[in-house]
Formats: structure tokens, C-alpha cells, sequence
């Protein structure tokens, strides 16, 4: 892996400076116990450009840094060496908060308010007039699915269902900048996969997208770049389709192929002094079949789906 | 109850006090500078001394550049919504019902035969109260922002455009809310149980030959005599600090509800001067009380306690001058023990030409002696016998003297400025008492801004730990203040410190047999009580904010007193938030 501080430019993205929303200029911290001795070296170094309208993965093991760029750069912690900015801004400048939602790693809400007070509350610390809070409270609830649910207080919701609020919370203010912090943990496979879709339909609207996780799959599903952390140090930086192409093997997806055609296919690799490393029936995914199933399920209730 | 010689001075007199003016000045003067020091210091360690210095600066000018003029009042009221909501969720309003409960059994304790049951009942109610709702400001204001720390809800909060002053402005008012709440429900149940628990009534039991005059059955361990006039009209006697008004219906003695007991008398005070043996100005004499509250004046000399009082007018005393009197008596030999101590009392002009006949009056000692004079009385005018007009030839300019004399040899009496006054009128005692609320409600409200303040730099329980410290040193300010003048007897922290396995007395001086290590423990016990002294003078004095007594004594709380503790408390709230909002700038919330 080589270690890069250049970021490549996304297709649909370009490096002028006015589209970039977030920046880390050496970015770094150290935590230090009480007497001020020096306890870890959490980031070291930190360069890095999230640009306006992409999807931007940070990834890493625990105690890789990720949580503490997170917090960085919305000014929750602050840098022992380096500078982050936000729109611009300094990322202690209160102000940067307008245009952001922030969804934490587990959400961290007032359990004795219900939905509607939760997101009333957040909307007022937006300052938003009643009228509108009401109108994008009732068109949060009804996005996350939590219409039934909505006179409860959190402390009886499910962990899925606090993800869900906890979303709708950073949605409240219609952020330009969202940061989603393992945005998938403790939803089932069709909220994950609801979860994929609306962050997809948010880049579409126009909204960058800073995400967290350590689930891979949903990186790679919906990231268009990525940032790989290890130790506090970065260690790969670009494009996720880029990054992931092996560049001397070729796949080719063929569909209603005969034996004789598929062994024709054979030789001629030979005769190219090719490796054939693979030549197999492709298998979906969990993911794919466990929504399929319940997809059918959903139009033909009562019915047992076909399996092996 | 007594007053303190500030407490006289009128709003605006305390408020441009040159002595407390400067008082004032030079502590904002030593927090701004300490509050500078230490924030440089600190940020000196971490960004060294030239980007410290902007960091601190940056922090100062964002104060008032940008966070003050942008504190949106929303999302103030949005975090006290929340703070309410979280209050009453957490069933906070439990206080009201464990209150209910001290009050329902409070009768087995409050002994019913008390020489005053009125004044036992009010006290009562408002010390209950008063430490029930600092309890509850304290628990309420110390948790809530560490909880939200701890549980990480604050990086939902921070991360919104919110700023600190928002997040302490909005907790102060959410919290003072939810006190005011319960202060109202306890007022409300406190009333009830005072008119409710005094009231009761007599019959007649004796009643003379020509039905003027008689004595009253016996309730709750008292009775009354009573006198009544032709038109069948009459009162009785004060007992246990009240009388009851009676009729004659027909055959029948019909007795009212207590009256007198209940009441907002409006002081009106003078300014008061002693003079000596042979009559010139003195100090009142110290007969070796441990209180310097009160001085004494000798019997059958010249010596006497004269007020000078102003402003009095014949609109607030039409027909008689009413005035009260809590005089004590100080024997020097016991002689005939049941006859009280004996003095007299002269009304006099300022220039003291023209004076009233001398007014005969036995001490009542621990009890309010009311009195009053016919506005038309006898006198002296240049030494001469004649009829006087109290407010044509005493008090012409409504200006006038009220002097009094001890007249038993070898006896004194003692007093101090606030034991003798005019009884201007009396107010009712539900706005008095109201009042003597109010008070509570800004004792709590200091506490929640000192809760709150502590709050945002140390965890719950430490945060509690260091507002019952400061709520103690503000209990027991003139303590220590006593101690740092040397006037309590054991030295400071440490002598006495050393004292307690040393078994060795207070009154004794300390010898652990080595004079320099004796000295080094003084020395370093002073520089210990000059600094608590320094700490006190930045913390509130809660015995001068406490208006227990003047709602207990009957006493009209005046509204200049109010207005004072209101601008104490607004003072402590700005020193408060100004503390609170660099710690929230300087915190990171997620370390």
C-alpha cells in the first residue's frame, strides 16, 4: 500500500478550492492524561479533501482515528497540531453547524422525549420557525418509518429504530454536509439497505457525505472515494472503484453460453499465454438474496420461497 | 430578629454605596484578571505563550462579538423545555409529595405551646422550604450537564449552532422554571397550613356582673381575658402573639378568629445615637454579652438611646402614633424579680425645645411591645407645662426624636437601631408572605447558576461537592469572618488540626514545644483564612439573603431589601455565566 497525500479527483468533482467542503491541514492529536503526560498519539498528520457532492469513506481498524477526525472536525475535540476547516470555516467556529448533520456512532439522544419532541427539540436549536418545524418533522418521520411509533418515548425504541431517529435528527436542518458515523449498525438487512439508498439519493440531491464504517460491503456500495486509516496515519487515499481494480486480471460477465463456446473461450486464453484463474457460475449476495425473499414474501404472503 | 445597620439603607443608597462600589470593582477586577492568568496559563501550556495569548484574546473578543449578540432566545428556551421536561419526567415533582408529607406530621413537632405558635408555624414553613428548594436547585443544576457529557447527548447539542451561553442560559432558566413551579406548590400548601393551623376560636367561661369583662375557655393551651364596651364591642388580651376580636349577640360572647397574628407591619426606622451617664454622646454601654448586637443604657442617669426619625407624616398617622419596641434588660442585682425593668419614653422636637410628657413602660423582654400615643398629648414646651400637637409642635417638618431612659438604678436596658420603630400600617400578611417566597426563589436561583457553572467543568458529584461548599461558606460567611478577625478562640484549619489528637482545648494557647513550628502554623493558618476570606467575599452571604424572620416577626419585608437581593442574584448570574461560558469554550466535550 503507498501511503498518499494527493487526492485523486472524482468524475463530477473538480479541485477547485470552492468545492471543497472539508479540509485537514496536518491534522493531529494526542490524548494526554490528566498531568499532561502524553497517553496515544491518535492522528498524525491528517491531509485530506472531502469535496462537494461525493460520498467519502473513512475507514480503519478500532483506534485507527477515524472517530477522532470525526470529532475534529466538528469541533467536539480539538487539534494538538494542524488545522480543520469546514466550509471554510475553523472547525471550532460554531457557525459551520448550520449546514451540518452529524450522525454519531450510537445515537445519543434524550430517551424520556419521543420522536416528535426529538426532532422538534433539534429543529428549535436550528432556530426554525414552528411552522416549519412541524412541516420537516412530519416529513422525517414519515422518511425513517417511525409513523406508529412516533408518540413513544426513545427509551422503549429499538436499537434499529434509534438509528432511524438518530438519522432523521441530523436530517433536521436539510444539511449540505452530512457525517455518518457507522450509520448502518443495528439495522436489519433491508434498513441497511434503505440506509444505502438514502445516502445514494442524498448525493444525488447535492449533499457531501462523510461516512464512517467498519462495515466494508456498505463502503464499498456507496463511497466514491475513501481514506484508509491505520495507527493515527493514513494510509491509502481515492477513488473506491480505482482503488479496488486489480489491473492484470480481466472479467467478463457472459449470459446463455453452451459448453462447446465456454472450452472455445478456454483455448483461446491459452494460445494468449493467459492464466485462466476463474471460470464459474457467478453467486449473489446474502444481502441481494435475503432481500429477494423477503420482497416475495411481501407480494405473496403466506407462501414458502423456493430454495435448494 | 435582627437588623443589621445596612439593611437600613435604601435601595439606591446600598446600590452607590462608595464602600461597596469599590468592594464591587476591585472583585470584578481580581476575577477578570484571575480568570485572564489562568486561562492563559493554561492555554500558554498547550499552545505556548504567543498563540496562548491569541487563543485567550480570540475567546474574549467572541464573547462579546459574535456569541452574546448571537444567543438566539429559541434555542435558550428550547434547552429549558427540555430541562423541564427532563425534570418532571424524572419525577422531580416527588419533593411536593414528601413535602405534603413533613407538613401532615408536622404538628407532632412543633410544640403547641410556644409563647408565639404563629411565628413557630411561618418559620417553620419557610426553613422547609427554603432548604428543600436549595436541595433541589443543587441535585437539578450539578447532574444534568455532566449526565449529558457522560451519556455523549451533548455531541448531538454541540454539534447544532449552538452556543455556550445558549447551553448555560438555557439550563439556569429551564431549572429555574422547573424551582418556581415547586416553590408555588409549597407556597401554596406553606399558607394553607399556617391559616389553617392557627386558626381557632373561644368561648366565654367567666364573665363579670355587668357582662363588660370576662375570661375566655381554654384552646390550645391558652386563654384570654376579654373586655367589651356598651355598644357590646370589645377584645381581648394578646396572648401567644395574638388577640381575638369580641361581640356581645344578645346573651351570647362571640369571640373572632386570631387577629394580630398574621401581619405585615411597615416599619418606618430612625437612625439611632446613645448618650452617656451625664447625658453627652456615647456608645451604649457592653455588659459583657458575647453579642454586640445590642449596647446598654444605665438607670436613673442621663445615659439613653435616642432615634431621630424623618419623613413621618400625619397621613400615615392620623389619630395616634403608633410605634414597637423589643427592648431586653440586664440586671445587676435581682431584687423584685417578678417586676419587670422599668423606663420611660420622651418624644421630643429635633431642636429639643418642646418635648412630650415622659411615658412610663415596663420591658417585655423577647417580645414586640406594641404602643401608641394620642397624636394629642401633654408636654413641655421650653420647659413649660402645656397641650401639644404631635405634628404641629413635635414633628412640624415630620422630623422628631424618641428618646428612652432606664429608671431603675443599678439596672440597664439594652437596644439596638432596629428595636424600636413607627408602625407606619400594616400590609396583609399573604403579600408578606409571598415576599418572604420570593426570597427563597432568588436563594435557589444563585444556587442553579453556581450548580450549573460548576457543572460545566467538573462531573456530577464533584459538581455537587463544591456548590454545597460554596452554599456552606455562604451559611456560615460571618463565621469565618469571625475566625479570620481572630475573635473565635482555636486558630485556623490547621491549628486546629493539630488540636484534635492533642486533645487540647480552644481557650488554651497551643504549645506542641516548639515556638518556630508554633509561629510557621500561624503564619501559614493566616494565608489559609485570607484565602478562604477572598473566596468568601465572591460567594453569597445566604443568612443576609434569608427573609425568614420579617415574614415570621410580622415584619413588612421592605421592597428596597428585595430589590437588593435581586441584584445580588442578578450579579452572581453574570459572574456565573461569564465563568461558565470560558469553561465551555475551552472544554472538549468528547475528551
Amino acid at each position: 500500500m503507498s501511503t498518499s497525500t494527493a487526492s485523486a479527483s472524482p468524475s463530477g468533482t473538480s479541485t477547485d478550492p470552492t468545492n471543497v467542503i472539508v479540509e485537514t491541514r496536518n491534522l493531529g492529536k494526542i490524548y494526554r492524561d490528566f498531568w499532561g503526560r502524553k497517553k496515544v498519539n491518535a492522528l498524525k498528520a491528517l491531509d485530506i479533501e472531502v469535496r462537494k457532492g461525493e460520498i467519502f469513506g473513512l475507514l480503519g481498524p478500532n483506534g485507527s482515528g477515524k472517530s477522532t477526525t470525526i470529532k475534529l472536525m466538528l469541533g467536539l475535540l480539538f487539534p494538538t497540531s494542524g488545522r480543520a476547516f469546514v466550509f471554510g470555516k475553523d472547525a471550532t467556529d460554531v457557525s459551520k453547524n448550520e449546514r451540518i448533520g452529524y450522525l454519531p456512532e450510537e445515537s445519543y439522544l434524550y430517551k424520556f422525549l419521543n420522536a416528535e419532541e426529538t426532532l422538534d427539540f433539534y429543529g428549535r436549536l436550528f432556530d426554525m420557525p414552528a411552522d416549519v418545524r412541524r412541516e420537516r418533522t412530519e416529513q422525517l418521520i414519515q422518511m425513517v418509518g417511525l409513523q406508529r411509533a412516533r408518540r413513544r418515548q426513545l427509551k422503549e425504541y429499538s436499537k434499529g429504530m434509534t438509528r432511524r431517529i438518530g438519522l432523521a435528527q441530523a436530517l433536521i436542518n436539510e444539511p449540505d454536509f452530512l457525517v455518518l458515523d457507522e450509520p448502518t449498525t443495528g439495522l436489519d438487512p433491508i434498513g441497511t439497505r434503505e440506509m444505502k439508498d438514502l445516502i445514494l439519493r442524498l448525493r444525488d440531491q447535492g449533499k457531501t457525505i462523510l461516512l464512517c464504517s467498519h462495515q466494508l460491503a456498505d463502503v464499498q456500495d456507496v463511497c466514491d472515494r475513501v481514506a484508509i486509516l491505520h495507527q493515527g496515519e493514513l494510509k491509502e487515499l481515492g477513488r473506491v472503484d480505482s482503488l479496488l481494480k486489480v489491473q492484470d486480471v480481466t472479467e467478463i460477465h457472459v449470459k446463455g453460453l453452451d459448453d462447446k463456446t465456454k472450452q472455445e473461450i478456454k483455448d483461446v486464453i491459452s494460445r494468449s499465454n493467459g492464466e485462466l484463474l476463474q471460470m464459474d457460475n457467478p453467486t449473489t449476495t446474502m444481502e441481494q438474496l435475503f432481500l429477494d425473499i423477503v420482497r416475495e414474501s411481501d407480494q405473496r404472503p403466506g407462501r414458502r420461497g423456493g430454495g435448494a | 430578629m435582627r437588623l443589621t445597620p445596612d439593611q437600613f439603607l435604601n435601595y439606591f443608597e446600598w446600590l452607590f454605596d462608595p464602600k461597596g462600589l469599590l468592594q464591587g470593582f476591585f472583585l470584578v477586577l481580581i476575577l477578570a484578571i484571575l480568570g485572564f492568568l489562568v486561562g492563559f496559563v493554561i492555554a500558554m501550556l498547550k499552545h505556548g505563550p504567543g498563540e496562548g495569548f491569541l487563543q485567550v484574546a480570540k475567546i474574549i473578543r467572541e464573547l462579546f462579538v459574535v456569541d452574546i449578540p448571537k444567543t438566539s432566545f429559541r434555542r435558550v428556551a428550547a434547552i429549558a423545555k427540555l430541562a423541564i421536561k427532563e425534570a418532571i419526567r424524572k419525577k422531580v415533582l416527588v419533593v411536593v409529595a414528601v413535602f405534603v408529607v413533613a407538613i401532615m406530621f408536622a404538628g407532632w413537632y412543633l410544640d403547641p405551646k410556644a409563647d408565639n405558635p404563629a411565628r413557630l408555624y411561618i418559620s417553620f414553613v419557610l426553613s422547609a422550604t427554603n432548604y428543600m428548594v436549595l436541595l433541589l436547585g443543587l441535585f437539578l443544576s450539578c447532574f444534568s450537564l455532566p449526565s449529558d457529557i457522560k451519556s455523549k447527548i451533548i455531541y448531538t447539542i454541540v454539534t447544532k449552532p449552538v452556543r455556550p451561553t445558549e447551553i448555560f442560559f438555557g439550563r439556569v432558566l429551564g431549572f429555574t422554571a422547573v424551582g418556581t413551579i415547586i416553590i408555588v406548590l409549597l407556597a401554596a400548601m406553606s399558607y394553607l397550613f399556617v391559616v389553617r393551623g392557627l386558626d381557632h376560636t373561644h368561648e366565654a367561661k367567666e364573665i363579670s356582673g355587668d357582662g363588660t369583662s370576662g375570661v375566655s375557655t381554654l384552646q390550645r393551651f391558652h386563654s384570654h381575658t376579654f373586655t367589651l364596651n356598651e355598644n357590646g364591642e370589645g377584645s381581648t388580651n394578646e396572648t401567644k402573639g395574638h388577640r381575638h376580636l369580641v361581640t356581645k349577640d344578645g346573651d351570647k360572647i362571640v369571640f373572632s378568629k386570631p387577629v394580630d397574628d398574621l401581619t405585615a407591619r411597615v416599619p418606618i426606622y430612625g437612625t439611632m445615637r446613645f448618650t452617656g451617664r451625664d447625658g453627652e454622646d456615647g456608645t451604649g454601654f457592653n455588659v459583657g454579652y458575647m453579642s454586640e448586637y445590642q449596647r446598654y443604657i444605665e438607670g436613673d442617669t442621663l445615659s439613653s438611646a435616642i432615634w431621630s426619625f424623618k419623613g413621618v407624616s400625619p397621613a400615615s398617622f392620623p389619630t395616634e402614633l403608633n410605634y414597637d419596641m423589643t427592648i431586653s434588660a440586664f440586671r445587676t442585682y435581682k431584687g423584685d424579680i417578678v417586676t419587670p425593668v422599668g423606663g420611660v419614653v420622651i418624644f421630643r422636637s429635633s431642636d429639643g425645645l418642646v418635648e412630650s410628657e415622659r411615658i412610663p413602660f415596663k420591658v417585655k423582654e423577647f417580645l414586640i411591645d406594641q404602643r401608641s400615643i394620642s397624636t394629642k398629648l401633654k408636654g413641655f414646651r421650653k420647659g413649660q407645662p402645656t397641650e401639644l400637637d404631635f405634628f404641629q409642635d413635635i414633628a412640624p417638618d415630620g422630623k422628631f426624636d424618641l428618646v428612652i431612659r432606664c429608671q431603675d438604678r443599678g439596672q440597664y436596658l439594652g437596644m439596638a437601631a432596629g428595636d424600636v420603630y413607627l408602625r407606619a400600617k400594616t400590609l396583609p400578611f399573604w403579600w408578606n408572605f409571598v415576599k418572604g417566597y420570593i426570597s427563597i426563589w432568588l436563594q435557589m436561583v444563585i444556587v442553579i447558576c453556581f450548580g450549573v457553572m460548576f457543572s460545566t467543568f467538573l462531573s456530577g458529584p464533584v459538581a455537587i461537592i463544591a456548590t454545597i461548599s460554596f452554599l456552606v461558606l455562604g451559611f456560615f460567611g460571618s463565621f469565618i469572618d469571625q475566625i479570620v478577625a481572630g475573635k473565635i478562640e482555636g486558630g485556623g484549619p490547621i491549628e486546629a488540626l493539630i488540636r484534635i489528637p492533642m486533645q487540647s482545648g480552644s481557650g488554651v494557647q497551643l504549645d506542641i514545644g516548639n515556638p518556630v513550628l508554633e509561629n510557621v502554623i500561624h503564619v501559614a493558618d493566616q494565608g489559609l483564612l485570607m484565602g478562604v476570606q477572598t473566596l468568601k467575599s465572591a460567594i453569597p452571604d445566604f443568612t443576609q439573603l434569608g427573609t425568614a424572620d420579617f415574614v415570621a416577626y410580622g415584619v413588612n419585608l421592605f421592597d428596597g431589601l428585595l430589590a437588593r437581593h435581586l441584584t445580588i442574584c442578578f450579579g452572581y448570574f453574570l459572574m456565573t455565566s461569564i465563568i461558565s461560558y470560558f469553561f465551555l469554550k475551552t472544554r472538549e466535550m468528547a475528551a
